[in-house]
């Protein structure tokens, strides 16, 4: 028996989330039959797609105990110079990707220098860096957009394989990767442990600013990729793009059970997290809610999950008390 | 009616947590002017009537009458408010703010419109403080101090509770030194003597000896009897809690005969908290570090395994110079240290028992480099739970839910499963029962015979000269003697650890 018992494991909060998903999409296609269209739910995924970038990174981060405010600015920043390496300097596509990716990545090694070695807390470095890239996301260009002409970068964020665009596709493969990577390698399983303990990690032997290092890295890379995917959709790097989208994605995040205080959550929570904010944004645009609306109810929804998250946590941890007790 | 109660009485309390009865059905009465010790092995349940007692759990079953009247309290605050205080296992303090916000939180004297009178806060903590013969600054801040002073600090808190009926103390002298012991066993006397209601768990046999009027014995959730430490000796009430002889436990012991050549010499190794440490130490070697608690001997062993910064000297292994950086280096140089604050160095709080012992090896049997290899990794944990005993219900179980002594075998289970060739323990039974010491006790032996080279540092006497081939003794940072088992005795100790020669 408590074997059994202990072996339990409740898979109850995807579960909720995945209800919440159907939910929303129920209740957007009662009211706009469009809602359910796949044309539709590509755009749906398109929208996903940037902000599912980001928090793949931020779940790292989070579950590891640290965080990222400089995201928005980072993609920015990068579709600006994307564009004009592009455009200016008429750089091929892949060589541009190759040095945008790799910017990106030296950002990552910034904030963790800010955070390891000057020992900032992780709000205020990247608050840092994030004032740093937005500034220079204007200055390279004297604050205008970048056009960019190469069809073969614009092609990048509009080009479809099998009817679905390339930014879907590199998300679904690097949701898979990354939540294989977090789930089943021991640097996953490390990040778990130094968002719980700092010094125990430590003194088990793990190298806590390491993987600080590899998760902030990672979160560059990617927001660095996403960076290019935006600026090949909207065929120019805009330095004003993606202000506060670090904060969807947190919400995202949060929304699919990572703990803000670091070492709990999982990649599928977060993929469900993405999926419903923004069928949820994408619903209230279609409905005409107005824009400040949006806001308002973004915030509902959050406050709703979470403490939905813990009546389900407290019926929960009643039932197998019951369970033990007719048992034991 | 607070301030004097004479009475209290558990009836028929029950408690479960899921797939664990933690209490099975306790009544006993505690009175007004003793001192009740509990004693039981590590899971008993002692910590849960405890929380139980002040209204931090609920009981499944059952009630507790605080003189002949029934309490149900919803929280510690009610549970204080009616003058009851448990003074947790684990500490609980506030680490950022000072000794008297500390003492004094959620009731600092205030002046005119709400500001703190700090120089009343200031004059009430310093009298505290004198009471139990300390000497710290009542405006420190917590976190600089030591870990016992900061176990003083928690206990002085609920002292100074001016309706305080009911004061229980839960495994308090865990991380205290002996002068220390002595300035908390004074007020302990002085609140039996002013008619509280005492409640003092423990695993140690000799603080029931000198402070206990009655101890009350739990096994395994249930309440097994109450006697008189004067009447029963200890053999009966150690096989009353865990119901078999032990023994005698450090003679019966199987020594290590063979103790081969020095696998470890440390040369004048300073750091910023020690300075020019030399000792060396033998393959299949016991060395023991004792002294007084703040004499460096933790201080010694992180400056070794890199986890303080190295400053000066050497360190030979098997001759060749070795240079750890971090703890990491020093566990692949085959060096590792069971840290002594269980909880601030050694739990990874959000995992359960499993992934607190694996986390240690998880890399080094990785498949294709980076993967976890699940099945080794039952593979470990299972011999873990199985060789150390741990008291789980499955590996499953989150580490926070397990009792203390269970915490602490789960990390020693995760420091063996790397297979050390120098082991290093900084107070390992800390909070372990004394069934599991035996245990654990023969493990080091085997340990040494296995040729692993232990070095304990531990503040229980008999423990270092019971299992010690050789002790060094610390003083004030530096090494103040050293003694061979044969010559080891208590006073021997004591008096290179005291005294100025
Ligand atoms: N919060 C909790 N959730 C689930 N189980 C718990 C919880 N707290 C304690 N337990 C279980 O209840 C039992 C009794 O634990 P308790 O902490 O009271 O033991 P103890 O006698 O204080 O032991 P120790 O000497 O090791 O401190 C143990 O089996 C423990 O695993
Ligand atoms: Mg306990």
């Amino acid at each position: 028996m408590r074997e059994l018992l202990g072996n339990f494991k409740i898979p109850g909060d995807k579960i909720v989330l995945t209800l919440a998903l159907v939910l929303i999409f129920v209740f957007f296609s009662m009211l706009n039959i469009n809602f359910i269209s796949t044309t539709n739910i590509i755009n749906i995924l398109l929208a996903a797609s940037l902000t599912g970038l980001v928090a793949i990174g931020m779940t790292y981060l989070i579950i590891g105990g640290h965080i990222d405010l400089s995201a928005g600015a980072i993609v920015a920043f990068s579709g600006v110079l994307a564009g004009i390496l592009s455009t200016n300097f008429a750089m091929p596509f892949p060589l541009v990707l190759v040095i945008i990716l790799l910017t990106g990545a030296g950002v990552g090694v910034f904030n963790t220098i800010m955070v390891t070695k000057i020992e900032l807390n992780p709000f205020i470095a990247t608050l840092v860096t994030q004032s740093i890239f937005r500034g220079f996301a204007y200055i390279l260009n004297d604050g205008r957009a970048i056009p960019i002409r190469d069809s073969a970068f614009t092609g990048f964020g509009t080009t479809r394989w099998w009817g679905i665009p390339i930014p879907v596709i590199l998300l679904v493969a690097l949701f898979i990767i990354f939540g294989v990577v977090l789930a089943k390698t021991t640097f996953g399983r490390n990040v778990y442990v130094v968002g719980g303990n700092k010094e125990a990690a430590r003194l088990a032997g793990l190298n806590p600013n390491r993987i600080a290092l590899k998760n902030y890295v990672i979160t560059g890379v990617l927001c660095a990729l996403g960076g290019v995917i935006l600026a090949a959709r909207m065929g120019s790097g805009q330095p004003a793009a993606s202000m506060g989208l670090e904060f969807d994605a947190i919400t995202a995040v949060i929304l699919g059970g990572v703990s803000f205080a670091g070492g709990v959550g999982s990649m599928f929570g977060t993929v469900l997290g993405v999926l419903i904010l923004q069928s949820f944004n994408t619903g209230l645009i279609m409905v005409n809610v107005p824009t400040f609306w949006q806001f308002v109810a973004r915030g509902v929804l959050l406050l709703l999950a979470l403490s939905f998250d813990f009546i389900r946590k407290k019926a929960r941890e009643k039932k197998v008390l019951e369970d033990s007790m007719k048992k034991v | 009616m607070p301030g004097n109660a004479n009475v209290l009485q558990f009836k028929q309390i029950t408690k479960y947590f899921p797939g664990v009865k933690a209490l099975d059905n306790i009544s006993f009465r505690a009175k007004a002017g003793e001192v009740l010790a509990f004693l039981g092995e590590n899971g008993a349940g002692k910590s849960t009537l405890l929380k139980i007692l002040n209204g931090d759990y609920r009981p499944t079953g059952g009630e507790y009458l605080i003189n002949g009247e029934q309490r149900k309290f919803r929280n510690p605050k009610e549970a204080i408010d009616a003058g009851v205080s448990v003074i947790y296992q684990e500490r609980q303090v506030l680490m950022n703010l000072s000794v008297a916000e500390n003492i004094f939180s959620g009731r600092l004297p205030s002046k005119m419109l709400g500001f703190v009178d700090k120089a009343a806060l200031y004059e009430q903590t310093r009298s505290i403080i004198q009471e139990f013969n300390l000497d710290i600054d009542p405006f420190a801040l917590v976190k600089d101090l030591s870990i016992a002073y900061q176990q003083m600090v928690e206990i002085m808190k609920a002292y100074s509770r001016e309706q305080l009926s009911i004061i229980a103390f839960d495994e308090p002298t865990a991380s205290l030194c002996e002068s220390e012991i002595e300035s908390l066993f004074g007020i302990i006397r002085k609140l039996r003597d002013e008619g509280k209601i005492i409640i003092y768990v423990t695993h140690r046999m000799k603080e029931i000896q000198s402070i206990a009027d009655k101890v009350a014995i739990f096994k395994d959730g249930m309440y097994v009897g109450t006697v008189i430490p004067g009447e029963v000796s200890e053999k009966e009430m150690i096989n009353m809690m865990i119901g078999r002889d032990l023994g005698d436990i450090f003679n019966e012991l199987e020594r290590n005969e063979e103790i081969g050549d020095t696998v470890l010499s440390v040369e004048q190794l300073t750091t910023d908290y020690v300075k020019d440490i030399s000792f060396s130490l033998r393959k299949g070697e016991i060395l023991g570090f004792s002294g007084l608690v703040g004499a460096g001997r933790t201080e010694i062993v992180r400056g070794l395994i890199g986890a303080d910064v190295m400053k000066g000297g050497q360190v030979l292994l098997e001759g060749r110079r070795i240079r750890c950086r971090s703890p990491k280096e020093a566990m692949e140089q085959g060096i590792v240290l069971v840290p002594e604050d269980r909880k601030t160095q050694g739990i990874l709080p959000n995992l359960d028992v499993g992934g607190n012992i694996s986390v240690a090896t998880l890399k080094k049997y990785a498949l294709f480099g980076d993967l976890v290899n699940s099945e080794k990794e039952s593979e470990v944990v299972e011999k873990g739970i199985r060789d150390f005993k741990v008291k789980t219900p499955s590996r499953y179980k989150k580490i926070l839910e397990l009792s203390g002594g269970n915490q602490q075998k789960t990390i020693i289970a995760r420091w063996m499963s790397t297979d050390p060739a120098i082991l290093i323990l900084d107070e390992p039974t800390k909070g372990i029962d004394i069934g599991a010491k035996a245990e654990f006790y023969k493990m080091i032996c085997d340990f040494a015979k296995k040729g692993i080279s232990v070095i304990l540092i531990s503040s229980e006497l008999p423990e270092i000269i019971g299992l010690s081939d050789r002790i060094i003794v610390l003083k004030s940072g530096k090494i103040a003697g050293e003694v061979l088992r044969e010559d080891a005795s208590e006073e021997v100790l004591l008096s290179l650890a005291m005294l100025d020669t």
